[in-house]
Formats: C-alpha cells, structure tokens, sequence
C-alpha cells in the first residue's frame, strides 16, 4: 500500500516550472529518500505534500486523502520537520512540546522527555539561546513525539554533529521497522546509502530515477584496481566494461560499467598481479544524475 | 481549537496587559482633567472659532455652552491617543498570524500540526476580539477612577457611557477585520503594519476634513470613523444600532474575506 502517491503532480511559481508532471508511490513502511540538487525541487514536493503550496495540476495524495483539501487530519498521523527550521524564540524545549501537544490534543510530556534524553536535549533552555544542532534537535523531537504513521523530513540531518546524525539514523531504521514510513529530502548520498530502502531523484523539478536502492546499487559503478605483475605492460586499450581513471606503470585504477562476470572473464586472460573490486560506487551514479549534461 | 486558543492568549496576554495599563491611565487622567478644564473655561474657549472647529471635527457635532459634560465625556473616548492605543494593540495582535508566522518562519511547524486555516483564523480572531473587551474595561475603569475625584456632576451618563463603549467596540471590530484581511494578504509583518497605518490615518484624515471640505464629505461614508461620534449619542441619549450594525459587519465581512485568502493562499518559504 502506497502511504503518498503523487500523480503527474506539477507545481509552478509563475513562468517557472518548479516540479514537473511528478509521480511518485512511497510503500508503507519503508525509507524513502528523496534526492536532488539545491533548487531540484525537492522542498516545493514537501511543501505541497503538507498542505503549504497548492498543486498547479495533478493530484497529491497521503494516506488516500486528498493532501489540500483534508490536510489537518492527514497531519494528525504525519511528523513534519522543515528544512528551513524557524521555533518560537521565546519558548523553550519544555514550553514548545506543551505547546504542540496542546495543538495535536495529545499529552506529549513523557515521549519528549525520552526523545530529549534520546537526543542529548536540554529542553529547559529558551530557543533564542540554543545552536542550530539543538534548534534541529527540538524540531525532531516535536515531528516525532507524537509517534505518527508518516514522518516527513527536510534534510534532517543538517546542523547535526555525526554523533547525533548516526543517531538519527538508527532511530530512523527502528521507526520503519515498527512499519512507520519515512519520507526524507537529502543532499546526504553517504546518508541515503546508510539509511533508505528506496531513492528518488529530483533534478530541475523533473524526476529522473525512483527505485529501490539495490536496484540502483546493481546498476551503480565498481570500483576496480588491477595490478599487472612486474614486467608485464597491461594493454594499450581498456575493455568496453571498464571506465579507466587512472594508469600508473602497472596498476589501473577503473569503474566497472558492466558485470563482475565479464570482468573475471577478461581479468583470467590477463597476467594479473592483483585484482580488487570495491562496493558499488553510489556516488558515481548520484552524479550522472544530478549532472545536467548527462542523460541518465 | 483550545490549543490554538491557549497558543495565542499566552502569546498576546502582556500586550493587552501593557496597552490596558497605559488606556487605564491616559483614561484616568482624561476623566480627570476634561470635565474640571471644561467646566472652568469652556466658556471662553469656545467663543474661539478655531476651537469650535477642531472640536466639530473631533466630535463631529458643534459643541454648545449647555453640553460641556456630553463633550468632556465624548473627548474621553474619542480622543486620537485611545484610539491609537486601541488600534496600536490591533496592528500588535491581528499581524501576528499569518502574516507574523510567515515573516519569522514558523508558519511551516505550526502548520504542520493538525490545523486547518480557518481554525487558526478564527482562534485568532476570537482571542483579538476578547483583548478588545479588557482594553475597553480597563479604559472605563480608568475613566471612571478619573471622574470620581470630579464629583457626580460632572460624570458622564452610564447609559450614554455603555452606548459609547459598544460603539467603540464595534469600531474595534471593524479595524480588527480590515487587519485580519491585510495580515492574510502579505507575507512581511512591518508591509502590513504599514498598510494598516495607513488605512486607518486615511480615515482619520477623511472624518476630520469632512465638516470643512465638501469633496471630502462626500466620500466620508467610506471612513470607518464617521459611524463613531461619542458626542452625537452621548447629547441625544440613545442607541447609534445603524452605526454599531454597519461597523460590526463591515469587520465580520473583511475578516471572513480573510478567512478565505489564509485558506486559499500558497505559503511559499520566506
């Protein structure tokens, strides 16, 4: 079952086309990671998920419910952390969790103590006085106190030393093991590969990938090194699999574009020295995509 | 609604507190000082004719020898300081949300809750309406401390006094909707304290200049501050209904209309 379906969702400021014909299914229960450079759309995709922008064409959609028209009940189920946190400066930790309890109707109190304790929070300092870590702190503890069905996050990790990051992200992964969903925005591909089960990607309003991350990861370069042994000159032209990067004397150092199979078959033929072939390189892959000149 | 409701009282309750001091205050003194220089020298001041102007174009009505009371009790609620005491508590309340939130960014967590805008435009509009009923007693329980050291006499009608006071709330309401309108239409809380301002001085403006410029009376009607002339009902004693009637609707048609653009609006992030 699909907890957010957009469907051909497009969404305009003007002349300019923001996000364009958008569709999009995010599978109960699992991590979705949404990718894209500054300006992607990405934002404006949330923006509109949570009511705050309103589709130009197609249709948006939480839980089955049309995200404009029943926004307050899908957000009664939805933990939502901005990507530009702006709290109640004159609040503080303690004030800003009555307060959002008050709002939901709920009694918060307990849970935010223990998310506080979870996340190293003072929640009896004023925001006015707390550092951007802490700030983005308080925001996750306020989307997810209330224990909701879909936790939507705009680059949550931002502002967070990589303590509390690893932090985050265990509590991430034990979240969609208890069957929530989590929708998060990312510029983090190190983060994306850590943590999501699925990845799309947003460039130019445009999406141009969305599916599983072990499906990308068998479509994602390898990092290869051959070693020929002393004496031996390695030959003068690269396989049609291999991308070479580097020549140094005996040792390429190359992505491999097609099989391990067909590698292994070509490297028998080879008199190598050493052969090795390190994990499939996400990073390499992340970039075609967000690469303009690039078709992916 | 009742977190919303207690999100904004806790949030407002000083200002209301401070602008209720200072109308306290300026109230009692004005209760004070009106009827005891009226009494001793309205006799000679008003035999000045830029004197009889400026209170014409104050109470909207020729001030006589008999009815130095009415004027002194009128003075007290019409006076330019209550009012932009009373309007200056507005342009602080009724900028708050939306318009407040956008500007400072956490419109985006508060509407992130469940809420829907109009909940949030109506919270807003109730807990705006309730400051303006304790401003107004806090400025009658100063204008009262004010006339007790005057003596009976001098003290205006409580009937004519309620009259006045309900008038001045409808006036209230009827900024409180053009505000709660500009508040939904903007995205800068200073743009909309400005547009605020300038609405109201504009109907200042169109009052004062309506009893010596006939252009300015034609188009008069269009100024919330004609249909609120303390001295017209404390002199005849009774009940402005058209008046309080066409300020309350025209507040409860602005706000709705606001109402409507919050709930239709797109918040882009500032």
């Amino acid at each position: 079952m699909s907890i957010i379906t957009l469907d051909n969702m497009t969404r305009c400021y003007g002349s300019n086309v923001a996000v364009n014909s958008l569709s999009l299914d995010v599978p109960e229960g699992s991590l979705f990671g949404f990718l894209g450079p500054n300006g992607g759309g990405k934002t404006t995709t949330i923006r509109v998920l949570l009511g705050l922008l309103r589709a130009t064409s197609g249709a948006a959609s939480i839980f089955g419910l049309n995200v404009w028209k029943h926004s307050p009940r899908i957000k009664a189920d939805v933990g939502y952390l901005p990507g530009d946190l702006r709290l109640y400066p004159w609040l503080t930790g303690h004030q800003a969790i009555r307060m959002v309890a008050g709002i939901r109707g709920m009694t918060l109190e307990k849970p935010g103590r223990s998310l506080a304790e979870r996340y190293a929070l003072d929640l009896s300092i004023p925001v006015r006085r707390m550092s951007r870590g802490m700030r983005q702190k308080l925001g996750i503890i306020l989307a997810l106190a209330h224990d909701p069905k879909l936790v939507i996050l705009d680059e949550p990790t931002s502002g967070l030393d990589p303590l509390m990051q690893a932090a985050l992200i265990t509590h991430l992964r034990s979240l969609a093991m208890e069957g929530r969903t989590v929708f998060f925005s990312s510029h983090s591909l190190s983060e994306v590969e850590q943590l999501c089960h699925h990845v799309a990607i947003l460039r130019r309003g445009t999406l141009v990938a969305c599916e599983a991350l072990s499906d990308l990861r068998t479509r994602a370069a390898r990092e290869v090194m051959l070693t020929w042994k002393p004496g031996v000159s390695p030959p003068a032209d690269a396989p049609p699999f291999l991308r070479v990067h580097t020549r140094e004397d005996r040792t390429w150092r190359c992505s491999m574009m097609g099989s391990a199979v067909e590698l292994v078959r070509w490297a028998g033929a080879q008199d190598l020295e050493d052969l090795s072939i390190g994990e499939p390189d996400l990073e390499v892959l992340f970039r075609r995509y967000y690469d303009e000149g690039e078709t992916p | 609604m009742r977190g919303l409701l207690v999100k904004s009282i806790r949030e407002t309750w000083l200002a209301t507190l401070l602008f209720g001091a200072a109308l306290f205050l300026f109230e009692s003194i004005i209760g004070y000082v009106m009827p005891t220089f009226l009494n001793e020298e309205a006799a000679r001041w008003l035999e000045v004719e830029f004197v009889q102007m400026m209170l014409k174009a104050i109470l909207g009505s020729e001030v006589a020898g008999g009815l130095v009371t009415d004027a002194a009790g009128a003075i007290a609620w019409v006076h330019p300081m209550v009012l932009y005491l009373l309007f200056a508590h507005l342009m602080v309340i009724c900028t708050r949300v939306p318009v407040g939130e956008i500007d400072r960014g956490t419109i985006d967590i508060l509407l992130g809750l469940p809420v829907s805008r109009v909940a949030l435009h109506v919270s807003e509009l109730l807990v705006c309406l309730a400051s303006g009923i304790v401003l107004l007693a806090m400025g009658c329980a100063g204008n009262m401390v004010g006339q007790l050291f005057v003596g009976p006499a001098a003290g205006t009608d409580p009937g004519g006094l309620a009259a006045v006071l309900v008038n001045l709330y409808a006036l209230y309401i009827a900024v409180a909707g053009v505000a709660m309108l500009i508040s939904a239409l903007t995205t800068r809380r200073l743009y909309a304290v400005l547009l605020i301002f300038i609405v109201v001085e504009a109907w200042f403006l169109l009052s004062y200049l309506a009893p010596f410029w006939k252009p300015a009376e034609m188009v008069a009607f269009l100024s919330a501050m004609r249909y609120y002339q303390p001295f017209v009902i404390l002199r005849s004693e009774g009940w402005p209904i058209g008046d309080i009637a066409v300020l309350t609707v025209f507040g409860a048609v602005m706000s709705g209309i606001g109402a409507v653009v919050f709930a239709r609006r797109d918040l882009s992030a500032v």
